[in-house]
């Protein structure tokens, strides 16, 4: 990305607004617009509720024009039963880890053990790396510590996996929900890169 | 909706507001209790972030019915996504630095791959 030091004049001034407006993302904009319609109450119908929804536009199309980002790279692609599968799935992992943190809280004795492992992500995607290591973190037992960014691997700091039985458990529930989740908001690439990966090794 | 139905629901919603305190304890005694900074990243990324949820399912069941002007589900709804998209960062960040650091219980760790990674690389650097 180019920063210009020199404020452009006339012409030029437009030419790059134009170019400026060009990378405004659709996506982007309904997803802002969405939180502003949420914040302001804008679903509940009512005299003003057109003006606010406008005017969301508006401001979320302002802040990409003042504050523009590089495009998420491949973008992604929603699948709508798989990602109301994984959220589902999400909670019920959400309930699981939250007992089984609360029990080993209450458990006495020396304090818990624990391991640091790598995980090797097998798509290429930035977005789905992202993903991945947010959910990593709240739900099975881990937390991520490091993230090796062109190498793709996630570093996870796994509460009481005492052996290595223990470590390579987790390293199979990191892998199986980092499928769940390009199976659900992938790319049909990311998911070829899943499938060419896991080819040898078996799902 | 029935006075009966309202009742239904202040009582989950009090289910609940109970559970999502009692976890958000529990998050709080695992603070105190676990050796090292790592573990204690755990009770603040799973029982706080559930606790959290369910005060806000149980905020939301009792609102709906009636009309506020202060917030609505809508706000509610914001902070649960906010809430679970940035915990995780920030338990990132902060482990990292703990790590990058030393502030670790090395004796807690029974293996540990990053550090093998980090020393293969600081062999691979022309120092």
């Amino acid at each position: 990305m180019t920063w210009r030091r020199t404020a452009p004049r006339g012409p030029e001034r437009l030419r790059s607004l134009r170019r400026r407006l060009g990378k405004v993302e659709p996506v982007s904009v309904a997803s802002m617009t969405l939180v502003w319609m949420l914040l302001f109450n804008g679903f509940r119908l009512r005299e003003e509720s057109l003006g606010l929804l406008v005017l969301g536009v508006l401001v979320s199309v302002l802040i990409m024009v003042l504050f523009p980002l590089p495009p998420v790279a491949s973008g992604l692609r929603l699948r709508p039963w798989n990602t109301l599968r994984l959220i589902a799935r999400f909670f019920a992992d959400l309930v699981r880890a939250s007992l089984q943190v609360s029990r080993q809280v209450f458990t006495p004795g020396p304090p818990v053990r624990s391991s640091v492992i790598a995980v090797h992500l097998r798509s290429d995607s930035d977005l789905m790396l992202v993903c991945t290591s947010v959910l990593l973190s709240v739900i099975p037992g881990s937390v991520v510590i490091e993230v090796g960014h062109p190498e793709r691997v996630l570093y996870l700091h796994v509460l009481g996996a005492v052996d290595r039985e223990g470590a390579e458990r987790a390293r199979r529930t990191a892998l199986k929900l980092e499928e769940r989740i390009v199976r659900a908001i992938g790319t049909r690439r990311d998911i070829a890169d899943l499938e060419a990966s896991t080819g040898g090794e078996g799902p | 909706m029935s006075d009966q139905m309202i009742a239904v629901l202040d009582w989950i919603a009090v289910l609940c507001l109970v559970a999502g305190a009692l976890l958000s304890l529990v998050a709080g005694v695992g603070l105190v209790r676990f050796p090292d900074l790592l573990s204690r990243m755990h009770t603040a990324a799973k029982p706080q972030v559930l606790g959290l949820l369910l005060v806000l399912v149980g905020i939301g069941l009792r609102i709906a019915p009636v009309e506020t002007g202060v917030f609505n589900v809508g706000t509610l709804l914001l902070v649960g996504l906010f809430q679970i998209m940035t915990v995780p960062v920030a338990g990132h960040i902060a482990a990292r630095v703990a790590y990058r650091s030393g502030r670790i219980r090395e004796d807690l760790l029974v293996t540990d791959e990053l550090a093998e990674h980090l020393e293969r690389r600081r062999a691979d650097e022309p120092s």
